[in-house]
């Protein structure tokens, strides 16, 4: 009887979260389909009684407002650098992560200051970087392009990546490394073919990571962007707040087009995350 | 995978270098729909050049634009700028007396200077002496309220039961405590409305110039025309004719005082800013709101035109225009297309239409005389009135540290934390004076 | 030879990360060092003059700045621990459960929204009139609260998103650690007669302790890194109620004309008791080698 009564609480709990963190997400998504008279309202609107499609493609009713805040039509090209920054940073941040992470665990190259000064890197307030980066890539004749923010973001993620990564090498045994020596493999053939693969779910995590960091980059993308052709999503979200209103809708459209590739490729690959995210650390 | 990437940058690079003049325009987002829509025109007359407009969020805009001028990167082409921000980034911005001079023939014709507002051109367009920017968007504070609760017999008798006055449109604070109080629920049961009043006192740059609405009434009152001079409109109302704060006083504490008695009627004044208080009075929450020309459009689709009256600000209004500009740091072609982009952008047609599809408030008086124009938006005679009695925020460079110096201070005193005391603000004036290097 | 091969490799493989952080990190460093001693200022020209510490001392006068401390402390002590103890209570709570993957990707959600995107969604919840909150807090007769314009409740309010925002990751960081946790460790116990407290206590905690370890630490960096749900929320009020130290330095090195002289110091500042903090809580619980520092 008690288990019954134990077992139902555990139900109202897990229904309970589920509410508190779902929640605030289900109503950007109602929002961006809600037409302007339902944003607000007493009571609050908990499902959208006219849906529509205005926010997203625009329609005539929101002509009104003109196409810049009206609708998404324009996020193209943002969601298009975001794709193209997000990926190439989750991409370059896992190989030079699992090089260096590699280099460290097994090797101890640098000793334990090369380690602890990589992932210090971290600690490093972004606001700082901005005016100097800006000079760097002023210079380079790279503002304004993909490459700048590829670079900044690198820098903010790879930290977390080595230090994942670094625990997570350590748990594979060296006898993998060795016998694949034994077999005549070079160093990088060993971490290759044999140690890289063992690693996958490790991998994994510090990508998807890397993406959530890159793809959410608020202050970097501001200052080293100008317009359509490298500003990302984070940045395009700002138009909706005008002086004459600001337009729930259409934020939220682009709100959720802002977080969806990102949450729909972190839960594709959790199990990945799961595993990799164990540092490696637990073990019996 | 990175030498894919780079020779996709290098093609889309020469693509680039290839394709006609291109500008791109940085912009806030009230002016982005109104810009996007002439730029299409624009390019529809101009083929060989090619308008990318980009909005920028309020917030981010000025940080942006100072950055880059400063850099002189020239990484954008042209800009709209908010005129309290005039002094700050006058440096980057090209001389358009001299390259009018310079090139007369770009000159649209019939664009005739002289037809825009003159106080509209000296504020929005002048620094130093020098025109650096075209008047574009002239906007105002107004106030909004719901002509059918006012026009209503038993409103109307009832307000004259309980105050023993008639229910007639407010022309000072004074006026508004005592209407604001009746459409409040609170202190009215009977209230058609919630609130009375939706006032926006958020910890954001809208306190600075709401504070304006309240201190203008009593700081250009006789007596405070005789106590601090009249305001020039390089400093505005918040300093004397000789360029000292004028809020530590005791006109700038009775501001305060009305601002804070008019909280009790207003829902959430310190947590609320523009988007809150339109839909308020779009939900009908509200019986009057001061509010920028733009929200009209909203009130106008979602409550109907009936419902929305309009009339000068009680107290005083204050002035808000942005103005089109051209980056210095840009080589002279780019210069030439897009100065041809902001005279199209600012020509006596583009004012007018502009102000007909987007309520992007004119900066000409041509637009404003107009019949047609008159006979289509029921808020020109209040505009006309507002534009030669509103107040001005200070256009110095040391503008943006004052504001939230300032700002943080008021939303201090209107949430209780810091005493409403002359003593108070003499401390703000003290900030002021450090930041001014006096 | 072989030997020679083998010492060289190693620091070909590190050679990319150590280049890309030399290159994108030693200037901005020696910049941020620099500029802290200068008065530089953008909104007032391009020429810089040494100034000493003077930008330093200004921090100690600065009533802001130290308000906005006294909140990122709040904010790290409240928040942090709550989504520690939450998100740990939450791993245990729904492992077994029917559902228990499609639960589990659920809860995960929160934290891959970009934090601009929550601000604009809390924004709208936390609507004094018509926002969704309020109506639920009135069906208990609760009356309207002012969630951006109150100070108290603005903070609440601001640790409320971040609690929402992260709490997910220490769950999911826990969840990990117990799945990876060998099945035969805890069947083994309970042979033993040891009830669910004791397997906790003496298995599941110890062998999770790495796990918490982590989190904590990239929990502290974080969060004294606050700025993209201040912006889009409160902006930092009523007052400086919630400025936090991060939404601060953006005001002071951004916003207002770019003084970076003092947005430097500023973060200087901020660097070092990163520092501090994280020294501090690894010298607690002796985990350095563990986790890959120093020698295995």
């Amino acid at each position: 009887m008690v288990r019954k009564i134990l077992s139902i609480l555990r139900y109202i709990l897990v229904f309970m979260c589920l509410v508190f963190f779902l929640f605030p997400v289900y109503w950007l998504v109602i929002t961006a389909f809600k037409p302007p008279d339902e944003w607000f309202g007493w009571p609050p609107k908990f499902l959208p009684t006219k849906p529509t499609l205005s926010n997203f493609f625009g329609a005539k009713e929101t002509e009104v407002f003109g196409g810049t805040t009206g609708s998404i039509e324009n996020i193209f090209p943002y969601l298009r650098n975001s794709i193209i920054v997000g990926v190439s940073v989750a991409l370059i941040s896992t190989a030079i992560s699992a090089l260096a992470a590699y280099a460290i665990a097994r090797y101890r190259v640098g000793g334990p200051f090369l380690a602890e000064w990589i992932i210090s890197i971290r600690m490093l307030p972004p606001i700082v970087s901005a005016i100097p980066l800006y000079v760097i890539f002023t210079k380079l004749k790279l503002l304004n392009t993909w490459w700048a923010l590829i670079l900044s973001h690198l820098v903010i993620v790879v930290p977390l990546g080595v230090w994942l990564l670094i625990s997570f090498f350590r748990e594979i045994p060296r006898e993998i490394d060795e016998a694949a020596y034994v077999d005549g493999a070079t160093p990088f053939q060993a971490f290759f073919y044999v140690v890289l693969p063992l690693s996958a779910p490790g991998l994994a995590a510090v990508a998807i990571l890397s993406l959530i960091q890159s793809w959410g980059e608020f202050l970097l993308a501001l200052v080293l962007t100008n317009d359509s052709r490298a500003q990302t999503l984070p940045i395009f979200l700002g138009r909706y707040i005008t002086g004459w209103r600001v337009a729930w809708g259409p934020l939220s459209a682009a709100g959720i087009v802002t977080m969806l590739p990102v949450v729909i490729f972190a839960i594709l690959m959790q199990r990945y995350l799961i595993r990799g995210l164990t540092f490696g650390a637990v073990k019996g | 995978m990175k030498k894919f990437l780079a020779i996709m940058l290098i093609v889309i690079f020469s693509v680039f270098a290839m394709a006609a003049t291109k500008i791109s325009v940085l912009v806030s987002p009230d002016n982005a729909d109104a810009l996007q829509w002439l730029a299409q025109e624009f390019m529809k007359k101009n083929p060989d050049i090619k308008v990318e407009i980009v909005p920028l969020s309020w917030e981010v805009l000025y940080p942006k634009l100072l950055q880059d001028l400063r850099s002189k990167a020239g990484t954008f082409e042209a800009f709209t700028y908010d005129v309290m921000t005039t002094g700050a980034v006058s440096f980057g911005l090209v001389d358009l007396g001299e390259f009018m001079k310079e090139h007369p023939e770009l000159l649209p014709e019939g664009y005739d200077l002289n037809d825009f507002i003159p106080a509209v051109l000296e504020e929005a367009g002048k620094w130093g002496g020098k025109l650096i920017g075209l008047p574009f968007y002239n906007n105002t504070m107004l106030f909004y309220y719901r002509k059918d609760l006012f026009e209503d017999p038993k409103i109307k008798k009832a307000f004259k039961e309980k105050y023993g006055k008639e229910l007639t449109l407010p022309t000072t604070w004074e006026e508004v405590v005592d209407i604001a109080e009746f459409f409040t629920k609170k202190y009215n049961p009977k209230s058609p409305t919630e609130y009375g009043i939706a006032l926006m006192f958020p910890r954001t740059h809208t306190l600075f110039y709401m504070y304006l609405l309240f201190f203008g009434e009593y700081r250009n009152a006789p007596l405070g025309i005789l106590r601090h001079g009249k305001a020039d409109l390089e400093y505005g109302e918040y300093f004397t004719e000789d360029h000292k704060p004028a809020f530590n006083s005791e006109e700038g504490l009775k501001a305060l005082e009305m601002m804070k008695k008019l909280m009790a009627y207003s829902p959430d004044p310190l947590g609320s800013d523009y988007g809150e208080t339109i839909e308020y009075f779009n939900q009908g929450l509200v019986a009057m709101v001061p509010q920028w020309t733009g929200p009209y459009l909203m009130f106008k689709t979602t409550l109907g035109a009936d419902k929305v009256g309009i009339i000068p600000m009680p107290g005083r209004s204050v002035s808000g225009q942005w103005a089109l500009g051209i980056n210095k740091f840009i080589p002279e072609e780019k210069k030439i297309a897009a100065f041809k982009f902001i005279t199209f952008a600012t020509t006596k047609w583009a004012d007018k239409n502009k102000f007909l599809k987007f309520a992007v408030a004119p900066a000409r008086m041509s637009t404003l005389k107009d019949p047609g124009v008159r006979a289509a938006d029921p808020r020109v005679p209040a505009l006309e009135v507002t534009y030669v009695t509103q107040t001005h925020r200070p256009r110095i460079p040391e503008e943006p540290k004052l504001e939230d110096i300032t700002v943080e201070y008021f939303s201090k005193i209107l949430s209780g934390e810091l005493p409403l005391s002359i003593d108070t603000l003499n401390e703000l004036a003290n900030k002021w004076k450090e930041i001014l290097g006096k | 030879m072989e030997r020679k091969g083998k010492r060289l490799v190693p620091w070909l493989m590190v050679l990319p990360v150590i280049a890309l952080f030399l290159a994108m990190t030693i200037y901005p460093f020696g910049f941020m060092i620099w500029a802290s001693f200068r008065d530089y200022d953008l909104s007032k020209g391009e020429e810089t003059h040494f100034i000493g510490l003077s930008n330093y001392f200004q921090i100690f006068k600065d009533t802001t700045a130290i308000e906005s401390m006294k909140f990122t402390a709040k904010l790290l002590a409240i928040a942090v621990s709550s989504e520690l103890i939450l998100g740990t209570l939450i791993a245990f709570l729904i492992r077994g459960v029917r559902g228990e993957k499609v639960i589990r990707s659920a809860l995960i959600i929160p934290m891959m929204v970009p934090p601009a995107v929550s601000g604009v969604a809390w924004k709208m919840l936390y609507n004094f009139a018509f926002g969704p909150v309020n109506w639920f807090l009135s069906l208990f007769g609760v009356s309207r609260i002012s969630w951006l314009g109150n100070s108290f409740y603005a903070q609440l309010g601001i640790i409320i998103i971040d609690i929402w925002q992260w709490t997910p990751f220490i769950f999911l960081m826990i969840y990990a650690g117990l799945q990876s946790i060998p099945q035969d460790l805890i069947d083994a116990a309970r042979v033993d007669g040891a009830d669910w407290g004791k397997v906790f206590l003496h298995i599941e905690l110890p062998l999770l302790r790495p796990l918490i370890l982590v989190a904590l630490v990239l929990r502290i960096i974080d969060c004294l890194k606050t700025f993209d749900i201040v912006f889009m929320t409160t902006w930092g009020g009523p007052g400086s109620a919630t400025h936090t130290y991060s939404f601060y330095v953006y005001k002071v090195g951004v916003s207002f004309g770019w003084n970076i002289g003092y947005a430097s110091a500023l973060s200087v500042i901020l660097l070092i008791v990163s520092i501090i903090l994280v020294n501090i809580v690894f010298r607690i619980v002796r985990m350095r080698e563990q986790l890959g520092f120093g020698g295995e």
